[in-house]
């Protein structure tokens, strides 16, 4: 099994990299006979000692294939730079994020090999599910900027992990790589930045982690942007009018809808509630503050996830200023937690097209309880977040796999959906005041709002 | 929990083994101490009541069947006050009870008529009379008095303790009286068929798991994705037979990670064994199991106790399993042998139990000691409509079916038991 496992991407490559010439050298090392017949027995005993060496042998070989391959994307793209856009997959892969996977693996047959490896424990019926991966930076694109490096280190690591936080990261580290461009002689900005130099760190923050959807979006606007100017700008007058979208894009979507959203669901707690959140989210705790600073009395019921414990810091932020707090670890104590509470307080990572939500696994449990106790279920969303042209009725269509609860034995997915029928209503920086619209309404006004950008 | 299971397991079988070297009430407090420490939990609690019943019958001392109830009553209310979360406790002793209300008459009407389907219309005959049939409420004043009377009657002699077990046989007292007539002669013949029932009870709970294995082909389907939640022995033996006839996926969940100390896999035994039958084994390491649902054919788990509404008693979280198959509208099929039926209403407070909490925080950080309320719930209550089917040692049972196993298994009389108090 191990033997087609990976044999197979590297007898699947040469149709793919056909029109590369350049692709034919680097397929005979990963199927250097010597390393297969080592790793069959390895992972068949799948005895730790073997296991490791195997590991050890897979390393070398990829080190070796980079290399290759590296040599043969320097002959790539200086014929890219002859005959221009020669890659079509960057500019596909930036439209549908979960789908970057497969092209940038075509590009490079070698993290295939290493990725079915570390993918191998999973089951084949959520085989189809990406997964953070940490890439050694020594193994990146020579073009990646080394500000967006770190980004992608960062997120691979989960040190950077929320939707927002990895929108604010990136689009800071896409002002340094827009700071430091400088257009090749004989090019224009509005054609080469995107395809030369935006969409390779594109790829590599998509190989860290799939890119979330909000960054899909900020992705889509930035290169609308760019599309907009025209073909004799010139380089500085386009590179201010860049960062100054992006700063822009930050102010308002990020930092201000934040402060509105919070504003808004502050105002929907009343004295005596008790309001039930799940794990720890930046919005949720920010609204809890406000509402206290308000003069609310409240308390708080807090249910974790027991792979993050982002619930114990909020805890602790919010025993700081006074509020009770009630801390459950696990969904274990679900039903008590719903009765008691008057209502629910989620926060998520998107809202796709039907309404759904995509939140932390485990957020559609305590929606569903919420929603048979006849409680009301608001969610905090900015408007980056919703994704409109995804749709999703279960968890097992967009998603991601833990890398770190990924073993032979064991498997986690990161989030799950909750439909829309087990949300009472959505607060976004939008609709001030109500507090109640239903995710379907504030995606109308931001077709509305946003689609005549979107197709330019 | 699982990983448990291995060191409470010894401490039942050194009880066992030293049952019959101790006195009784050396006995009964060594299973109280057990029980209050839950060093004996789940269905270890059933065979330990029964075993330890066993011994009450076979060494107290006794002189006719109110005597041999009360003595049964008494201990059982001790050992089910020792451990209230365990409510087959409370079951086995009614069983026990009821066996000896049916032996005893049984005696006694053998005298009068010679065969067995007679008495059995004698004993309706002689139960019906006594006016209101739901009994709890109207047997618990005959059973107090008998309490109180054996408790007066406990500083006299042998002589007076018959002579108050005489004073009970009047109509007033109730369903339990008439049997007080068994002759003395009788006692040692009764002994025995007492004994012999408690032995057929204790089979019952021993060969619980396999009855209920063996429906598990029925159940499971190829190709079927199956979430076991927690999987207790009774899911395991389940699933190992299922494993035997059927090439299906298992996807085994739970609340929490494993714990960090131990690194290894709780259930390799059992995915060695269902490996070994071609049934893929995953465990899903996550807090919710919506996720998982639209993939997910049933649910199995097991059931600590079933309620007389239907509702179940189970562990901490299995709640949450049951409701997301019934968001997806998936089956949730309930293991659990005929002893876990509970002539009960659920209570609120055995169901939402809280347990240890020093695991979640670390008793180092002063400051989150103090602020944070922290509950660690550990059992967990379903309610009666997300759960499909009950699976039993008698066969797949629905809920409109269980208030008829209840009446075949308990005696009215015997249904409020755990409301007296134990001995004062």
């Amino acid at each position: 099994m191990a033997t087609e496992a990976t044999g197979a991407p590297a007898g699947a490559t040469p149709p793919q990299g056909g029109n590369q010439t350049t692709a034919a050298p680097v397929n005979p090392a990963t199927t250097t006979p010597a390393n297969p017949a080592q790793l069959t027995p390895a992972q068949l005993k799948a005895k730790a000692k073997a296991d490791k060496a195997a590991r050890r042998a897979q390393v070398k070989e990829t080190k070796a294939v980079v290399a290759a391959a590296d040599a043969a994307k320097t002959t790539v793209d200086a014929k890219g730079n002859k005959g221009k856009g020669k890659q079509d997959g960057p500019q596909s892969q930036s439209k549908t994020s979960p789908q970057h996977r497969a092209s940038v693996s075509g590009r490079r047959p070698s993290t295939l090999a290493v990725e079915k490896d570390v993918r191998s424990g999973i089951p084949e019926c959520f085989s189809h599910i990406p997964m953070a991966k940490r890439i050694p930076t020594a193994q990146a694109h020579k073009d990646v900027h080394p500000a967006v490096l770190l980004v992608g280190q960062q997120m691979a690591t989960f040190a950077i992990k929320d939707s927002i936080a990895r929108l604010e990261a990136t689009l800071l580290a896409f002002r340094k790589v827009i700071g430091s461009y400088e257009t090749p002689k004989g090019n224009s900005l509005s054609r080469h930045f995107v395809p030369h130099v935006l969409n390779p760190q594109i790829e590599y923050l998509t190989e860290c982690r799939p890119m979330c959807y909000s960054m899909g979006n900020a992705i889509r606007l930035l290169k609308a942007k760019v599309n907009d100017f025209d073909i004799d700008t010139p380089e500085e007058e386009a590179k201010e009018g860049l960062l100054e979208t992006i700063d822009l894009f930050i102010n308002e979507r990020i930092t201000l809808a934040e402060f509105v959203i919070a504003r808004n669901a502050a105002k929907q707690i009343n004295n005596g509630d008790v309001i039930l959140t799940y794990g720890r989210h930046r919005l949720v705790e920010k609204t809890f503050l406000l509402a206290k600073k308000n003069g609310q009395l409240f308390d708080v019921s807090i249910i974790d996830d027991p792979y993050d414990r982002g619930g114990q810091e909020l805890a602790s932020s919010l025993q700081q200023v006074g509020i009770r707090v009630f801390y459950s670890p696990n969904l274990g104590g679900l039903r008590a937690n719903v009765e008691r509470a008057t209502n629910v307080l989620l926060g998520t990572e998107a809202i796709f097209a039907n309404g759904s939500l995509h939140a932390a696994a485990g957020t559609a449990d305590i929606a569903v309880a919420a929603t048979n106790a006849s409680k009301k279920v608001i969610v905090l969303c900015e408007t980056i977040n919703f994704d409109r042209e995804r749709v999703s009725v279960d968890a097992l269509t967009y998603n991601e796999i833990d890398p770190e609860q990924n073993t032979s034995e064991s498997f986690r997915l990161l989030f799950d959906t909750t439909r829309d029928k087990y949300i009472t209503g959505v607060i976004t920086e939008f609709e001030s005041g109500t507090g109640n619209s239903p995710a379907q309404a504030i995606l109308a006004l931001l077709r509305k709002q946003e689609d005549p950008t979107a197709i330019a | 929990m699982a990983p448990s299971q291995a060191s409470y397991a010894p401490s039942l079988g050194k009880l066992l083994k030293s049952l019959n070297g101790q006195t009784l009430e050396a006995s009964i407090e060594s299973l109280i101490y057990l029980l209050k420490r839950r060093q004996i939990k789940g269905d270890d609690c059933a065979d330990a009541t029964a075993h330890l019943l066993r011994q009450v019958v076979a060494k107290s001392k006794w002189s006719d069947v109110d005597q041999l109830l009360t003595r049964v009553q008494n201990v059982g209310s001790r050992l089910a006050q020792a451990a209230p979360h365990e409510p087959t406790i409370g079951n086995i002793v009614r069983r026990v009870m009821g066996l000896i209300r049916d032996e005893a008459s049984e005696d006694r009407n053998a005298d009068d008529f010679g065969s067995e389907s007679v008495e059995d219309i004698q004993t309706l005959s002689v139960n019906a009379p006594q006016p209101p049939k739901p009994a709890p409420f109207t047997s618990r004043p005959p059973t107090l008095a008998t309490v109180a009377s054996f408790h007066a009657s406990k500083a006299k002699s042998m002589f007076n303790l018959l002579s108050v077990a005489d004073t009970l046989d009047s109509p007033a007292t109730g369903a339990s009286t008439p049997m007080s007539q068994a002759q003395p002669t009788s006692v040692s013949a009764l002994r025995s068929e007492v004994l012999d029932g408690i032995n057929e009870i204790m089979d019952e709970i021993s060969q619980a798991d396999d009855q209920i294995a063996s429906f598990a082909e029925v159940q499971i389907q190829p190709g079927d994705f199956v979430l076991a939640y927690l999987p207790s022995r009774t899911v395991e033996r389940f699933l190992v037979k299922a494993s035997a006839r059927r090439r299906f996926t298992i996807f085994i969940a739970s609340l929490e990670p494993p714990q960090a100390s131990s690194s290894n896999d709780p259930y390799a035994a059992l995915r060695k064994k269902l490996n070994a039958g071609g049934v893929k084994m995953v465990s899903i390491a996550s807090n919710g199991l919506m996720a998982y649902m639209s993939r997910v054919n049933k649910v199995i788990f097991s059931a600590k106790a079933v309620y007389q509404n239907g509702g179940l008693l189970v562990d901490s979280g299995a709640s949450v399993a049951a409701q997301a198959a019934h968001a997806y509208a998936k089956p949730v099929i309930a293991l659990g042998g005929v002893f876990k039926f509970c002539p009960e209403d659920p209570s609120d407070e055995i169901a939402g139990e809280t347990g240890d909490s020093s695991s979640y925080v670390s008793y180092a950080d002063g400051s989150k000691v103090d602020a944070l309320e922290v509950e660690n719930t550990v059992a967990d209550y379903v309610p009666p409509e997300l759960v499909d089917v009950y699976l039993t040692n008698l066969g797949p049972q629905t809920r409109h079916h269980l208030a008829s196993i209840m009446a075949d298994h308990y005696k009215p009389e015997d249904v409020g038991f755990s409301l007296i108090p134990g001995e004062v």
